[in-house]
């Protein structure tokens, strides 16, 4: 049973990294060894193609404001998953990982984003948790 | 570090995807089920009122693996999406010139890709991209709907010779006529534009950036065989970018689960063209 479900995970995560990945060469656009770690608050969301994306405001220590940009999956895959282009608000605040763009601006690659005030992954996983 | 990234990025998106289950699905007629009540993958395929077998429907690229030369004996290797050469042994018979081109571009690390340019992809992406496709087989003539880039290839089955080569121009997905033989779905195509189109997008047959020129003839066998796998194998003749022409194996497997094509425009918010420096910043 166990197997089998690895098997099924294995199944699932050949055939699904190349569907979000797919479209952009990652490469020409953002570098793999500048990890970004940001918190800040969504105030803006286009859900459009080839790549969902959302800027948000992010505050340095010292009281600046810099408005950072993310690229995210398309949303044929997301809309596939169950999520829906309102799940991400102006307004939330959320913490990223990401991966900065190669050209030093203040746009990055999202690899994990969390809704603060829940803890819940947007735009991973079904935004209807199976039963454990 | 670029292993672990990978590694967590491929599991991220597995993720996003293996629970899928919100998507507004439409209900299907004519899936073949099991006593348990599942999709039998299995079952005849399906035929058209002529007879022949139907090939319409969605279909995924299909998430097997093989090593190098372990295919068996007469069938051809399997090609994936990242490299069509993945499952042969010594690579392509490239031409010296095409060899170096396809180190270029992923050197130059494919900064050129028409997939990422949102231009038509080469022949071998759209067949192996993971976004679905969509066949429409009718009389006279059988479509296929790429959800990739929003592609569109009609083969004519109304007995038309292919036209001379490049007449009356040539075009991003070539021209393409079939023909049945036996169970098996064979189609010619040629009047590619290849890397002579003159963009730097022109002429990929792969992630690879493996070349094509407007010499290109190639010759599809799509076989059903069963409701839900599609075999596609495809030789690959264009002497100008090849020492010889080769054959690699596609497969499909069939999308029944209510799932639909969802639209695509590719043009719709292209920041990859000002994160390469192509377009002014807005």
């Amino acid at each position: 049973m166990r197997t089998g479900l690895a098997i099924v995970m294995c199944v699932a995560l050949i055939a699904a990294s190349g569907r979000a990945l797919a479209h952009h060469s990652f490469a020409a656009e953002f570098d793999e060894n500048k990890p970004v770690k940001l918190t800040g608050t969504v105030n803006k969301v286009e859900w459009t193609n080839p790549h969902i994306w959302f800027f948000m405001d992010v505050k340095s220590p010292d009281g600046t404001v810099t408005n950072w940009g993310f690229e995210m999956a398309s949303p044929n895959g997301l809309l596939r998953a169950g999520w829906k282009r309102d799940s991400m608000k102006v307004g939330d605040v959320v913490a990223v990982e990401a991966r900065q763009a190669r050209d030093g601006s203040h746009n990055a690659n999202a690899q994990t984003v969390v809704l603060s005030s829940t803890g819940q992954r947007l735009f991973a996983g079904s935004p209807v948790q199976p039963a454990p | 570090m670029k292993r672990q990234f990978t590694v967590a990025a491929a599991i991220v998106a597995a993720l996003s995807i293996s629970l899928s289950a919100q998507w507004p699905r439409r209900g299907q007629t004519g899936i073949p089920k099991g006593p348990d009540g599942k999709i039998n993958l299995a079952a005849p395929a399906p035929r058209a009122a002529d007879g022949r077998p139907d090939l319409s429907g969605i279909w995924d690229v299909s998430p097997r693996r093989e090593k190098p030369g372990s295919a068996p004996p007469g069938q051809p290797p399997l090609a994936v999406f990242a490299n069509l050469a993945a499952s042969m042994v010594g690579g392509l018979p490239f031409q010296p010139w095409a060899a170096e081109l396809s180190k270029k571009r992923v050197a130059n690390l494919r900064y050129d890709n028409p997939d990422a340019l949102c231009f038509p992809q080469g022949p071998l992406q759209y067949h192996l991209d993971p976004q679905p496709r969509q066949v429409y087989q009718m009389p006279g003539r059988t479509l296929i709907v790429y959800e990739s880039n929003y592609g569109l290839r009609t083969i004519y089955t109304d007995g038309r010779p292919l036209p001379p080569p490049g007449e009356p121009q040539p075009y991003w997905h070539g021209y393409s006529i079939g023909r049945w033989e036996g169970d098996t779905f064979v189609v010619e195509s040629s009047s590619f534009r290849g890397v002579q189109g003159g963009l730097a997008a022109d002429g990929w047959l792969d992630q690879m950036g493996s070349p094509f020129t407007d010499a290109l003839r190639l010759t599809e066998r799509f076989r059903r065989v069963n409701f839900g796998n599609l075999h596609i194998d495809i030789t690959i003749d264009d002497p100008k970018a090849y020492t010889s022409p080769f054959t690699v194996r596609v497969e499909h497997v069939v999308v029944a689960d209510g799932w639909e094509l969802a639209e695509f425009i590719c043009h719709e918010n292209q920041k990859f063209l000002e994160m390469t420096g192509r377009a002014v910043q807005k």
